[in-house]
């Protein structure tokens, strides 16, 4: 039978339920999951992680590995049951039928074989055909998804590609038979967030050119927004409501989608007007969920009795187009009263200067050979970097990667020491001073709060024996018994139970993993704390608890924040000022409000319309950067950004290419390094508009 | 009293060895209880072959442990008419049976065999871990600070591995250089390395209670200080610091010789692996995080990294048992380092090795045990590589 001039749905799932079994127990990963993908449908399938969204994915490809088995349910695929089907069979859909994206490109390609010849396998091996017709269809493919030079290409290893190009290639692989159904697990999380704004680009106009039903599995419901036709909300190994984007982003149906929309920081949220509302408690673990409905314990609308007496089934919803909802209170509650602000708080007063960098370098340089010297480069990793930052004040750094923020801080850190300038801590030059020469008051008054948290605490030790360790040598407390006294009273500070302080790393989930790290860092009573991304490997309901946590302790004790990010939904959230880093320059500095409107510098304007935004109302002016990032040891001539600029023409005379532009003064506080004259500048439009209700 | 038959034999070495059964009964049999509870050792009782594996090994110890019970006979004591006696031949006075027979110079095989078991049982470990003190110690600063000390380090090490090991100890044994008092400076040298590790050990992370880390290093200076002194040095040799009545450790010349040559061949492979795991976790935040709180370097290596790269090392460490065994076997094969008295399994395989084509057995029985427990070690190691992967 040929599958290829099928016209029922692609994809229909039936109560499929998925269990891991390990040594211990079973651990049922997935239960009662329906879903239907229609012919060019795009269907998001969105979760915090743990909530068997990828196991969905993976069932489908039959790929759950050893421990994993199917325990009820069938799976549909174009009405052929895929999970009777042999191995055989199987091999025979894979990637020639249903093709998958994964999260990592590296991970996808094989670093041993170039690009062409890995493209060209897909059609060889499943239709038998030329090599030369297999060699033309890879050139087509490789165009399609934008990349320049397509022959140069091919003729590539994989290690040669920048992490977006080789995400390009990976879907350029997986399209090279023309699958009717494609899977991409979070294709864009390893990206940076102007190039996932062009994968994401790409894969939405594929996806419409090829005519491909996609699934399109991702944590960040903006990104959802901008790809999907549908979408599915899963928690716990359940789907808890699945719906149209219209419907579900608008009218939605169940309190776990509504408190995923409230925990994340749409444009409107205030810190202080209108604080962002964490999820209570947390995700359950999969053999100790509740009776019933699995958000139960942590929903502001639960009944005790009636939601955690039986299973719940999914419900239509009345007059919606394939609306359902795992929620048996749904006729009650009342969607649409508007979000009662828990509490406001007082903007904290902006104080004294505590931190002023002056034209501040960090150069590297890497000789190409280490034995026998040879050429040496120079890597300006920063360049005059020049800004000041108040007591009690949050300062975002932004930037994508390679762009100097992290040298930056360990040179604030005392990691490394400056090539030149100067760091004025209370107005003592550290600059030059390596941190084991630093007294360990400037020590601990500048902390730092880092990115993962699986990788923030030392596995090996308890909780509460890393941040004693802390308090040791900040020489806080006079005997052990204090210093004890003093870590409880820190867990309660970041609202952990003291119990946990006998508990060892892996016990503990990545939110209170990062909870732990923020204790640490203000162990000492520090005063500039840099946190380095500290949410952006969290899920959405946890991301706003921990950030929370972070303005409380900065409001009591007037704490410095310089919040490095690249995620703007955050930044204009919580920050005060705006520092936006591009290749080791700072291209534009202000205050929130004036970053976040035009005038913009173009990178700044970039970066803002690549940010997804999980609002239908918001309308966002497209601008996809051309290219990647160009590397740090080998940057452009001029202006760092001149080979991605959209403005370029506009300057005369080739300015770009020649000159680092100036710093300017645009308004009081807000400078643009740009060459653009204010007439151009004045003419910007805003890239975020929000459409009237 | 009459020869024994085969049967007989099995049934007389299995009713010798039963205190090694029961131990190993009890040790089983609590172990999998516990299972749970245990950590990863618990974990070893889900596999089969790590619960062959550690069975094999355990079966030496004990063997070692309880060697005055087991032993029928003074391994030592010859009876010129037991000479290449076959398994299971009876006494001339009719008291007792050679169960494997006598080698060639009467000596019971079995009783030599289990006596042996006390020399491998004793040194492997010991000089393994004295290994692993030594590159460990090398290779956290080689992989933490890299650069010019890494170069350096990792030379040492690649020119002592191009070395020929047994070209080497035939250079340590040879009198002229025992003579020159060379292994006693190596000792002196090598042995330094573990006191040195468990001091900096505890002045890093106890350095901010000054009271008590004095106290400790205090106990380790003069404990470890005076076995150290006792056990490099001997009355009457190049090396001789204490008077013999304070020199509690006599280690016999020749043991002292091939424990420094074991150690010292062992320990650049054990600086290798630490070297490139090193490299590997220093990259992680909590690295970091222990940086930008200005800890010092040592604490950095010794209890932020070293305890995080204790998967691969245990893993490594039981390989290595099995290695340093066949070694020594070796050395004792080469007649080099002990006394051709020993019992132990590398100079018996020498010893019967004459003999082969007339009396296989006081060569193949020793060879069976060497091999055994080292199939054991190298089980045990695969089962701990794959339990510490799963969960």
């Amino acid at each position: 039978m040929s599958t290829k001039d099928y016209d029922g749905p692609i994809l229909e799932i039936e109560n499929l339920s998925i269990s891991f079994f390990t040594r211990l127990r079973e651990i049922p990963a997935v239960m009662d999951f329906s879903c239907t993908v229609q012919p060019g449908e795009a269907m998001g399938l969105v979760g915090e992680s743990g909530c068997g969204k990828s196991t969905v994915a993976l069932a489908v490809m039959r790929d759950l590995g050893k421990n994993g088995r199917i325990v009820g349910g069938t799976i549909k695929f174009k009405g052929r049951d895929l999970t009777t089907m042999s191995e055989e069979e199987l091999r025979d859909i894979r990637g020639s039928e249903i093709a998958m994206i994964y999260q990592e490109p590296m991970a996808s390609l094989n670093p041993a074989m170039k690009i062409g010849k890995q493209l060209m396998e897909v059609p060889m091996i499943h239709e038998g055909v030329s090599k030369e017709e297999a060699y033309d269809r890879a050139l087509e493919v490789v165009t399609d998804v934008r990349l320049p030079d397509p022959e140069r290409i091919l003729k590539s290893y994989p290690h040669q590609l920048s992490g977006g190009q080789q995400q390009r290639i990976v879907i350029a692989m997986a399209l090279m038979s023309k699958p009717s159904l494609l899977i991409l697990d979070e294709p864009t999380t390893a990206l940076d967030v102007t190039v996932e704004a062009a994968v994401v680009d790409l894969v939405k106009d594929l996806g419409k050119k090829y005519g491909t039903s996609m699934l399109f599995i991702s944590h960040n419901l903006g990104l959802v927004l901008e790809v999907c036709n549908r979408l599915c909300v899963m928690y716990s190994g359940e789907a808890v409501e699945t719906g149209s984007i219209k419907d579900v982003f608008d009218k939605m149906q169940h309190p776990y989608t509504q408190a995923l929309f409230r925990s994340i920081p749409l444009p409107g949220a205030d810190k202080n007007a209108r604080p962002l509302v964490a999820i209570p408690g947390n995700f359950p673990l999969p053999h100790e969920r509740p009776n019933g409905c699995n958000f139960g314990p942590r929903c502001d609308y639960f009944q005790a009795g009636r939601c955690d007496a039986s299973e719940i089934p999914m419900f239509p919803v009345e007059g919606h187009d394939r609306h359902d909802t795992r929620c048996l209170k749904v006729a009650e509650i009342d969607w649409n009263a508007p979000l009662v602000a828990s509490k406001t708080t007082e903007k904290a007063p902006v104080g004294d200067v505590v931190l002023k960098m002056d034209d501040l370098r960090k150069y590297y340089e890497v000789s190409a050979n280490a034995l026998f010297g040879g050429s040496t480069k120079v890597v300006k990793a920063n360049e005059t970097l020049s800004f000041e930052a108040h007591e009690g004040e949050t300062l975002a750094i932004v930037g994508e990667s390679g762009c100097g923020k992290s040298t930056f801080a360990k040179v604030l850190m005392g990691l490394e020491t400056a090539t030149s300038g100067q760091i004025l801590l209370h107005n003592h030059e550290i600059q030059s001073t390596p941190i084991q020469d630093r007294s360990t008051e400037t020590v601990s008054s500048v902390q730092m709060v880092f990115q993962n948290p699986f990788d923030t605490l030392n596995p090996s030790m308890t909780v509460g024996r890393q941040i004693i360790r802390a308090l040791e040598i900040f020489g806080q407390g006079n005997s052990d018994d204090e210093r004890r006294d003093r870590m409880l009273e820190l867990l309660d500070l970041v609202k952990l139970p003291r119990a946990f302080a006998e508990r060892m790393p892996r016990q503990l989930s990545g939110g209170q993993k990062q909870r732990v790290g923020i204790a640490r860092a203000f162990a000492g009573g520090a005063k500039i704390v840099v946190a380095d991304e500290p949410v952006s490997a969290l899920d959405v309901s946890v991301q706003a608890a921990v950030t929370d946590l972070l303005m409380e302790i900065q409001r009591e004790n007037k704490t410095t924040l310089l919040f490095i990010s690249h995620d703007l939904s955050i930044v204009r959230y919580l920050s005060d000022r705006v520092m936006v880093m591009y290749l080791g320059h700072v291209v534009e500095l202000g205050s929130t409000d004036q970053v976040f409107a035009p005038p913009y510098h173009p990178y700044t304007e970039a970066l803002l319309s690549a940010v997804p935004i999980a609002d239908t109302h918001v309308e966002k002016k497209r601008i996809v950067l051309e290219g990647d990032i160009p590397s740090a040891m080998n940057p452009p001539p001029g202006c760092p950004f001149q080979t991605r600029c959209r403005w370029k023409s506009k300057v005369p005379g080739g300015l770009c290419d020649k000159e680092v532009p100036p710093f300017r003064t645009l308004a009081d506080g807000h400078q643009v390094k740009c060459h653009l004259s204010d007439e151009v500048l004045g003419s910007m439009e805003p890239v975020i508009k929000i459409a009237a209700e | 009293m009459q020869d024994l038959g085969w049967s007989g034999i099995l049934v007389g070495i299995l009713k010798n060895f039963l205190p090694v059964w029961i131990s190993l009964v009890v040790l089983f049999a609590v172990s999998i209880r516990y299972k749970r509870r245990l950590g990863l050792y618990g974990k070893l009782f889900d596999s089969p072959i790590a619960m062959i594996g550690f069975a094999l090994v355990m079966f030496w110890v004990f063997t070692a442990i309880f060697a005055d019970l087991i032993v029928t006979h003074d391994p030592l004591a010859q009876i010129s008419q037991m000479k290449n006696k076959l398994p299971g031949t009876v006494q001339p006075d009719g008291a007792n049976w050679y169960l494997l027979g006598g080698d060639h110079l009467g000596r019971d095989v079995f009783s030599r065999v289990v006596e042996g078991s006390r020399i491998v049982v004793q040194i492997a470990p010991l000089a393994t871990l004295f290994a692993f003190m030594v590159g460990i110690s090398l290779g956290l600063p080689a992989g933490y600070y890299g650069g010019r000390l890494d170069t350096f380090l990792s030379f040492l090490a690649n020119l002592i591995l191009a070395f020929p090991v047994i070209l080497l100890f035939y250079l340590l044994v040879t009198p002229e250089i025992v003579e020159t008092g060379m292994p006693q400076y190596m000792a002196l040298v090598l042995f330094l390395f573990p006191i040195a590790f468990l001091m900096v050990l505890v002045n890093s992370r106890y350095y901010v209670v000054p009271e008590f880390r004095t106290k400790v290093l205090l106990v380790i200076a003069v404990v470890g200080g005076y076995l150290y002194l006792s056990l490099v040095g001997e009355v009457g040799t190049k090396v001789a610091v204490l008077p013999n009545a304070l020199d509690i450790i006599h280690v016999p010349g020749n043991i002292l010789i091939v424990f420094v040559s074991v150690v010292f061949v062992n320990s650049p492979t054990v600086f290798r692996i630490i070297r490139g795991i090193v490299l590997d976790i220093k990259t992680r935040d909590y690295v970091s995080a222990a940086q930008t709180r200005g800890e010092r370097p040592w604490y950095i290596m010794l209890w932020e990294i070293l305890p995080n790269a204790r998967g691969p090392l245990i893993v490594d460490f039981c390989l290595r048992i099995g290695y340093t065994t066949i070694l020594l076997g070796t050395l004792g094969f080469f007649g080099l380092g002990l006394s051709p008295e020993s019992p132990d399994w590398g100079s018996t395989i020498n010893a019967g090795r004459k003999l082969l084509t007339i009396a296989p057995h006081p060569a193949i029985v020793p060879a069976l045990a060497l091999m055994s427990l080292v199939l054991g070690l190298n089980l045990l190691a695969d089962g701990l590589r794959e339990e510490s992967l799963r969960d």
